[in-house]
């Protein structure tokens, strides 16, 4: 049996608050990771949940609408790529396979959601997970904002402009074209800035 | 009605960002080391446990049972009623081929003595 050492799983990037990314800088540790944990191995795919789970969130909570569903969608996923795990091939990139899972899974949700709440009442994005007394005015215009564009939209400025993820990483997540996603950002920015001066003048 | 944005450093108004800045500030994941060692023990627990994904493909997995069984008896009482109306089909058949023509006389034979007695008959009748 391989042994792994575990390590801390928060590697800061440059600019980038250690919350938010998880990544781990070395390729064949995280290989060594996958190959135990496709031997049944549950302490090495625990590490690997450890490390991604982030990351993972942060793409789920760019497409779903609630901090709730996100964290459904992340604990389906990392069932789902257990499940799938045999399948996976160890010289990929895991991130960038399981980020495809929650993607889908969030995906499913929000689906599942548009489905259920056809006859409830109209779309509104809610508040993502912190204390209600932080939120200030600007973050319920943005709010109201972010309700107003589509839904694919908003995922697609969230992952790039928030998440730093690329216009055909984007495109591979939400399976459209990067086209599509380059095009998709430059409206939901040109839409949001609008929307919020439109609810900074005077009326 | 003016808005008096209680963050300016946030406000999305010359360039991208200032926006960005606040998509980040709205979008930020959860902080506390705690959330997410209860999260990785929550998914840790359902991969141990088994669970059942509650996806499209495994609701109906629930039902799979019940589904199976009516699915076998509809197909039993389908094809009994296969079989017997093909039994009465066939059965329709022979009894044209093989029954009383239509207006005839009829002959009922029983054994070698009836067939002489009843020839006889149909003789001496003539």
């Amino acid at each position: 049996m391989t042994a792994i050492a575990l390590r801390p799983a928060s590697v800061a990037l440059p600019g980038r608050s250690t919350r938010r990314v998880t990544t781990p800088d070395r390729p064949d540790d995280e290989k060594a990771l996958v190959l135990s944990a496709q031997r049944g191995e549950l302490e090495a795919f625990s590490e690997l949940v450890r490390r991604h789970q982030r990351r993972a969130y942060a793409v789920a909570r760019a497409i779903v609408t609630t901090h709730e569903d996100a964290e459904d969608a992340v604990q389906d996923a990392f069932l789902h790529a257990y499940r799938a795990l045999h399948r996976f091939l160890p010289d990929q990139a895991f991130g960038a396979w399981l980020h495809r899972i929650v993607a889908n899974a969030s995906l499913d949700i929000t689906r599942r959601r548009k489905v259920r709440d056809a006859d409830e009442l109209p779309e509104t994005i809610a508040s993502p997970f912190r204390d209600p007394a932080e939120s200030d005015e600007l973050r319920l215009r943005l709010h109201d904002a972010l309700a107003r564009i589509p839904a694919r939209q908003r995922s697609v400025i969230v992952l790039h402009d928030v998440e730093g993820f690329k216009h055909s990483e984007i495109g591979r997540l939400l399976g459209i074209p990067e086209g599509t996603a380059r095009s998709d950002l430059h409206y939901a920015r040109s839409a949001l800035r609008r929307l919020l001066d439109q609810l900074r003048s005077p009326q | 009605m003016t808005i008096n944005f209680s963050a300016p450093h946030l406000v999305p108004e010359n360039g991208d960002e200032e926006l960005t800045r606040a998509l980040r500030d709205l979008y930020a994941a959860p902080d506390g080391d705690g959330y997410w060692s209860a999260l990785e023990r929550r998914i840790m627990d359902r991969i141990a446990g088994g669970d059942a994904l509650d996806d499209w493909w495994t609701v109906p997995a629930q039902w799979a049972r019940v589904a199976l069984i009516a699915a076998g008896f509809a197909l039993i009482v389908a094809g009994s009623l296969y079989l017997r109306s093909r039994a009465e089909q066939r059965q329709m058949v022979y009894d044209s081929l093989l029954g009383p023509a239509a207006g005839g006389p009829t002959l009922a034979i029983r054994d070698a003595q009836s067939e002489r007695q009843a020839t006889l008959n149909y003789i001496n009748g003539r």
